[in-house]
C-alpha cells in the first residue's frame, strides 16, 4: 500500500530548534549562531568580544567541534560558561546538542549565548538550532571568492564579517569582489571588516551586538530586521 | 556531507508512517528535497541504505525530487524564484530575501507491503 506522509524529515531537529528558542527567549538570552570554515577566527573574535562585552552583558558559548575541548579552554578562561561540544564524526551542530549544552549553563542573567558552529561551509547551515541571529565570517587568507562559492551560508547571514583584514596588505585581495558577490546574496546583512590583531572593525562589531540587543528587548528579536527596509525602490 | 543526518532522520519519519500501517516491509520512499539544502541525491541513497539496514525499510528504494527555491523580498514583498548565486530581487533590485521554499526536506509517500503480503 502506498502511505501519503507529507512530513519534514528535519521536523525533530526544527522541534528542538523552537523548544531551544523557548528556553533562552525565556531567559532572555540573545543567541547568536557563528558559522564559518576552519580557521577563519571564531574563537579569536570571541576571545576579543566577550571581555569588551563585560559585565553589562554577560555572555555564554556553546562551541562545536568535531575533537578536544582547546576552544573552550581558550574561551573558558575568560570567565564566562563555554561548554564544549565534540561532534565527533558530526560536520555540523544540530538543536539536540544544543539543548544538552543549554542544560549545562546557567542562563538566568546571560545576555549573549554565541553559538560557534563547527568549522564547515556548508552543512552547518541547513540545520536551526533556535539562534536568533546567524554571523557569517570569512578571512581574507581563505580568498576573496568565498561568498560565490557558498551563497547558502551567506544569503541567511544577518552579520558578515570579514576577519584578518590586517593580511589585506600582504595579499592580493579583491575586496570589491566580496562586496559585488554579497550585494547579489544579501543586501540586509552589513559587511564589517575586523582585525582581532589591531582591534579594526570591533567598534562597529560590538555597536551592532549592542543594537541587536536593545531590538531584542523592545521587542523585535529576530532577523535584526528594521524599520526602513519597508517601501520598494 | 551532511546526508548522514538527513538520513538516519529521514528512517525514523519513514518506520514511523510504515508501523502506524502495520506494514512488514517499506519497499520505496519518496522524498522532495529543496535544492538549497545541497544534498547528492547519491549520498542520501547510499547513507540511506546504511541507516535503514536491519530495520524494515531495509533494501527500500529512494526517490528524490527536487524542489526549486522560491523567495519574498522583505524590502518590496516581491515573489520570485532566486539562482542559488543571486537573490537580487527582479522588481526593486534589492538582495533582501526571505526563503518560502527551497530549504525543505519533506517525506511524501512510503510504499509498503502490509501483512498480506501483497505491495498495492
Amino acid at each position: 500500500m502506498k502511505v501519503k506522509v507529507v512530513e519534514s524529515v528535519l521536523k525533530a531537529n526544527d522541534a528542538l530548534a523552537r523548544e531551544n528558542r523557548r528556553r533562552v527567549d525565556a531567559a532572555g538570552v540573545l543567541v547568536l549562531n557563528l558559522m564559518s570554515a576552519p580557521g577563519s577566527g571564531k574563537t579569536t573574535l570571541l576571545e576579543r568580544t566577550i571581555p569588551a562585552l563585560g559585565a553589562e552583558y554577560p555572555a555564554g558559548v556553546l562551541v562545536g567541534d568535531l575533537q578536544t575541548t582547546r576552544d573552550a579552554e581558550r574561551l573558558g578562561v575568560l570567565g564566562v560558561p563555554a561548554i564544549q561540544i565534540n561532534t565527533g564524526k558530526g560536520c555540523h551542530l544540530d538543536a539536540a546538542q544544543v539543548a544538552a549544552g543549554l542544560d549545562s549553563l546557567a542562563l538566568a542573567g546571560m545576555a549573549f549565548l554565541f553559538i560557534e558552529n563547527v568549522g564547515n561551509m556548508v552543512c552547518p547551515a541547513g540545520f536551526d538550532l533556535g539562534e536568533h541571529l546567524r554571523v557569517a565570517l570569512l578571512s581574507v587568507p581563505e580568498g576573496d571568492d568565498k561568498v560565490a562559492k557558498y551563497p547558502t551560508l551567506f544569503q541567511p547571514a544577518d552579520v558578515v564579517l570579514l576577519t584578518k583584514v590586517d593580511l589585506l596588505g600582504v595579499l592580493d585581495y579583491d575586496g570589491g569582489r566580496v562586496r559585488d558577490d554579497l550585494a547579489k546574496l544579501n543586501t540586509r546583512a552589513p559587511l564589517m571588516e575586523m582585525s582581532a590583531k589591531t582591534g579594526q572593525g570591533f567598534d562597529q562589531w560590538l555597536a551592532w551586538l549592542h543594537q541587536r540587543w536593545r531590538d531584542r528587548h523592545a521587542g523585535a528579536a529576530g532577523g535584526g530586521r528594521t524599520a526602513e527596509q519597508a517601501g520598494c525602490a | 556531507m551532511h546526508e548522514m543526518a538527513i538520513a538516519a532522520s529521514l528512517v525514523d519519519s519513514v518506520l514511523a508512517a510504515a508501523r502506524r500501517h502495520d506494514a512488514i516491509k517499506v519497499e520505496s520512499v519518496e522524498l522532495e528535497i529543496g535544492v538549497l539544502q545541497l544534498v547528492v541525491p547519491e549520498a542520501l541513497e547510499l547513507a540511506f541504505t546504511v541507516a535503514s539496514a536491519g530495520t524494515l525499510a531495509d533494501g527500500a528504494t529512494l526517490k528524490t525530487v527536487e524542489v526549486p527555491a522560491a523567495a519574498r523580498c522583505r524590502a518590496c514583498d516581491c515573489r520570485y524564484e532566486p539562482a542559488i548565486n543571486d537573490y537580487v530581487c527582479p522588481q526593486c533590485g534589492q538582495a533582501d530575501a526571505e526563503l518560502v521554499a527551497g530549504n525543505e526536506i519533506v517525506l511524501k509517500n512510503v510504499v509498503c507491503q502490509v501483512s498480506d503480503g501483497a505491495a498495492k
